[in-house]
């Protein structure tokens, strides 16, 4: 027997929630989502579950996953109620209750706690470049060396044991048994839409926001092999450097134009901003316009007499893999990619 | 004897001519004896069709009409007007169906229509043949119209009927005006509280000279019919004078021993056997409950406007309409239902809203905080069984308004609704999404599976399989659970029996048509409105008294009234007076008279309605029905059989 919660709902609303409980179950929003089907319906139930406050049954639910905002459902809804709003939310709930350490929540909940940890970071840097008397080529090379470190340390510390609880959510705890032959079968699931987002193709609106996403995702990936690996900054190779520039320039241009959506609000799925998506969505235009300008700098000789550049280039980076990859809107990369995977193992 | 007939065959526009031959009828019946005039019309109804029919009656001198078309339910009085404005008698007309009883029901077989039609127009013809011209008569109407029931709809009429220049006799039979109207609070729309509203209106009916009002007044006898109805009332003094001292009065209040159940509040609190509802309950005199006063003698040793000398009155009012509007009684759940009864914590809906009115700071039930409400809906309607099938309509909108008063008035309220269904008809859709913004809980089931009220542990809990979370079983802790009942008819057995008004299924009066004829009862003259004729909130009880006041005027306004001659008549010579019609008259029209000095069934013509149910029950055949006379129906069926 389920306890009703009714303090749930007003907890959602701190995650964005937007009057869902106007809702009067007349199923709108169900009927004209183009990705529910019948074994997997929303948003309406999970509206519903949000309004009675059902937390264990949305913790092991992967539809807030499988929903990817056109936003028609927001445009029918004959109450305002705004289930599209209600399933961004959600989301943004579950990557709190994913994350084991619980900053997270934080951070989501409590605007002051992201300025402070920005700051922190920022502050970091600061005093890091001070001991190293802002001399660029130690600073460089530590740059380097804490892409790499960061990289692994957030993925075996934050990302692999977050992505383990969502496991044990949706498949260990409701008693799924399935097969490590289904696991490996199915893997590629979870590559495919890694890096093609292809579901976002169901929706029925344009395919230019699929497109847009997918190159910004590509492009994202490209410039940390790039600048990670292929060590950007460094690089002998035109291609390299080129290939840097390229990248670098489509996330700068695809982020604004994401950043002009939602400041014109036209869009149902720009309309409501909440302080993670413009920290996420400036803070990656940002990267990739410091990252460009130090190549620009030291293709012409002049980073030298301009450290400040490179220092406002390593705070941000510092507090982009700090605290909005591991604990902000990042995680929607992995979380949608595994939900794919895991409601492919659900449906065997 | 008729012996100029026209026969006319209506097409209607095909409804009629697809199936049935009009041209074979016509041809079949033109040479009928006596016709004289035989046409087939596209649309007997057309206006230039009915003037053709009025030339054809005063060119050939026609003496008697037959259309054949559809129902006389849809024509009938359309082509009496037509022979009355060729200057015939309207009975000389006889309405033929062949539309409902012949095309319609006949549509798969054409040549078994067509020789059906052919039947039922002859058979028309044969009747009219011997019918005869009657004459409408009138009686006196008296211009004063009795309302029983001093509720909103019962103030409402008597204003209105005053406005008209009708003289009323208002009759409650509490001591103090305004029904359960004025127990409530505020009211959705106009945010008026029920006791403004009482006021208001009590305010009105006291200041037109030609109301007069009588509380504590119940009705006695009713004899007479429509024009002309006597009634006998019997008043219950207040064994109060009317001018009294109100310090003395309070005190005396104070003084009074006797603790007895308040109705006003539904029981949840006391009063004494001296009250008044609450200090501007109108009439303003507090009223002595005589079947609860212990004559102990305290007040009257405090108050000198204590009279318990005061004695019943009976008198007689002579109207020619009665207006009844007594009103519902919401519904009482039986001993268990819900946890009523059982649980301490479970009360019905009009107890609630008085709960809401009586506390101010906080919300305490019973000498508990109140914090999560749980409301059962659908409770005493919309039944599977017995006789609470109907849907009490005002209830949705009634808890909810309360719900969300609970919540403005007091703070750290959660209402949670187990529902059957919202049904915020109109305008209160409003309050129902205001509720829903509010945060307020809705839950649902369907009636073979109610939500269950129990208790565990100490505390009262209510689960559901919720519908709207795919028969989920989810359970709410409440502090109070409020069982949202529905109305039903008042109380009022001798009323019952004394006006003979027809009740439905759900016992509450039956008007004649819901649409049609929406406060008319069976009995000429009676008109019913508000919540006695099925529940109603409390503007539709008031539009409903609007026309229910206009109706009952209409009868009276002329100070006479001309009734329909279509009645039963006595033939004097072979009645012997053996009781059998009078007993199974259903409106008491017949009585035992004399004829000379030979005792005899009389008719009151007014009562008469031409039933008919006398007929086949008298052993001589001494009654006739006018216009369906003995002769007519004979001729029928020869015709018919023929």
């Amino acid at each position: 027997m389920a306890i009703i919660d009714p303090k749930f709902g007003k907890k959602l609303k701190k995650y964005g929630a937007y009057e869902f409980d106007a809702c009067y179950n007349c199923g709108s929003c169900t009927a004209v989502c183009s990705l529910s089907t019948e074994e997997d319906s929303f948003p309406r139930e999970m509206v519903r579950f949000s309004v009675l406050g059902m937390k264990d049954d949305i913790k092991s639910s992967l539809k807030p996953w499988l929903c990817y905002y056109c936003g028609e459902c927001t445009t029918y809804c004959p109450q305002t109620a705004n289930p599209g709003e209600l399933m961004m939310s959600l989301r943004r709930w579950l990557i709190t209750i994913y994350d084991w350490t619980g900053l997270s929540g934080l951070l989501y909940k409590y605007w002051l706690v992201s300025l402070f940890a920005f700051l922190l970071a920022a502050a970091g840097v600061l005093v890091f470049g001070y001991y190293n008397d802002y001399n660029l080529e130690s600073l460089m090379h530590y740059g380097h060396l804490f892409e790499m470190m960061a990289i692994a340390g957030v993925f075996a510390f934050i990302l692999l044991p977050n992505i383990i609880r969502m496991w044990y959510f949706v498949i260990l705890k409701p008693g799924l048994k399935i097969s490590l032959i289904t696991y490996i079968k199915d893997f590629k699931e979870l590559l495919i839409h890694m890096f093609t987002q292809k579901r976002t193709l169901g929706c029925d609106d344009s395919v230019r926001r699929w497109f847009e996403h997918f190159i910004l995702v590509i492009s994202y990936l490209t410039l940390l092999f790039v600048t990670v690996f292929l060590n950007w900054f460094s690089t002998q190779y035109l291609f390299v450097n080129i290939l840097g520039y390229v990248v670098s320039a489509v996330i700068v241009i695809v982020t604004i134009d994401f950043i002009i959506d939602r400041i014109r609000k036209k869009k149902e799925i720009s309309k409501f901003s909440q302080p993670s998506d413009w920290l996420f969505v400036i803070w990656l235009s940002l990267m990739g316009f410091t990252a460009m300008a130090v190549r620009v700098l030291i293709d012409t000789g002049l980073l030298e007499k301009n450290v400040w550049l490179y220092l406002i280039h390593l705070i941000i980076l510092v507090q982009w893999a700090l605290i909005i990859v591991p604990f902000g809107k990042w995680t929607h990369f992995l979380y949608r990619s595994f939900a794919m995977y895991f409601a492919k193992l659900k449906a065997g | 004897m008729n012996t100029k007939i026209g026969v006319y065959i209506c097409h209607c526009g095909g409804n009629i001519s697809d199936y049935v031959d009009v041209e074979k009828v016509k041809q079949a019946v033109e040479h009928e004896e006596g016709v004289m005039v035989a046409k087939t019309t596209i649309f007997a109804c057309g206006d230039a069709n009915q003037q053709e029919m009025v030339d054809d009656i005063q060119k050939n001198k026609l003496d008697s009409v037959v259309v054949a078309s559809c129902s006389p339910k849809l024509h009938l009085a359309t082509f009496q007007a037509v022979a009355e404005r060729a200057g015939l008698n309207k009975y000389n007309y006889v309405h033929a169906n062949i539309r409902e009883q012949v095309s319609w029901a006949h549509s798969d077989n054409k040549p078994g229509a067509t020789d059906k039609a052919i039947k039922i127009v002859r058979s028309a013809i044969a009747r009219v043949r011997v019918a005869e011209p009657l004459e409408s008569f009138s009686i006196n109407a008296k211009k004063a119209v009795a309302v029983i029931g001093g509720g909103i709809a019962g103030m409402k009429a008597a204003i209105e009927l005053s406005s008209m220049g009708c003289p009323v006799t208002l009759i409650e039979r509490e001591h103090f005006v305004g029904g359960h109207t004025a127990q409530w609070d505020f009211l959705f729309t106009s945010n008026e509280t029920g006791k403004e509203l009482v006021t208001r209106l009590y305010n009105e009916v006291a200041a037109r000279e030609n109301i007069k009002l009588y509380t504590g007044a119940e009705i006695m006898s009713q004899t007479g019919s429509i024009g002309d109805f006597r009634l006998k009332i019997k008043i219950t003094p207040r064994y109060i004078k009317e001018k009294c001292h109100k310090g003395n009065l309070q005190k005396a209040i104070e003084a009074c021993p006797v603790d007895v159940p308040d109705e006003f509040n539904f029981g949840i609190t006391q009063r004494k056997a001296i009250f008044h509802n609450f200090p501007s309950e109108y009439p303003q005199i507090p009223v002595i409950d005589i079947k609860n006063c212990t004559r102990c003698g305290k007040c009257e040793a405090i108050c000198e406007s204590i009279d318990f000398s005061q004695k019943e009155e009976t008198l007689e009012i002579h109207v020619g309409s009665v207006l009844v509007a007594v009103g519902f009684d919401p519904y009482t759940p039986a001993e268990g239902e819900f946890g009523y009864g059982q649980l301490e914590n479970v009360i019905t809906l009009p107890q609630f809203k008085r709960i809401i009115d009586l506390n101010d700071r906080s919300l305490v039930y019973k000498g508990k905080k109140i914090r999560d409400i749980a409301y059962v809906y659908c409770v005493g309607s919309r039944q599977p069984e017995g006789d609470n099938k109907y849907c009490s309509r005002y209830c949705c909108t009634s808890v909810i308004h309360a719900a969300i008063q609970v919540k403005k008035k007091f703070s750290h309220i959660n209402n949670y609704h187990f529902t059957r269904g919202i049904r915020t008809y109109g305008k209160q859709e409003l309050l129902y999404n205001d509720s829903l913004k509010a945060g307020d809980i809705y839950l649902q089931s369907y009636e073979d599976d109610p939500p269950v009220v129990f208790s565990e542990n100490g505390k009262t809990k209510v689960k559901i399989n919720d519908i709207l979370t795919g028969k989920k079983e989810m359970s709410v802790e409440a502090d109070l659970v409020v069982l949202v009942t529905g109305m039903v008819p008042r109380e009022n057995k001798a009323l019952n029996t004394l006006l003979k008004i027809p009740r439905g299924r759900d016992n509450f009066y039956n008007e004649i048509h819901m649409k049609l004829r929406p406060v008319e009862t069976v009995i000429d003259g009676i008109t019913i409105c508000g919540a006695c004729q099925g529940p109603k909130n409390i503007t539709e009880s008031a539009n409903s008294a609007l026309s229910a006041a206009t109706k009952s005027y209409s009868y009276i306004s002329r100070g006479e009234l001309s009734l329909e001659p279509v009645i039963a008549k006595i033939d004097e010579e072979k009645c012997t007076w053996c009781g059998l019609c009078a007993e199974v008259c259903p409106y008491n029209a017949i009585q035992k008279g004399k004829s000379g000095t030979k005792e005899i069934a009389v008719i009151n013509d007014p009562v008469c309605k031409g039933c008919g149910m006398c007929l086949p029950v008298c052993p001589y055949d001494a009654i006739e029905l006018n216009s369906y006379t003995n002769r007519e129906i004979e001729n029928m069926i020869d015709a018919l059989a023929g």
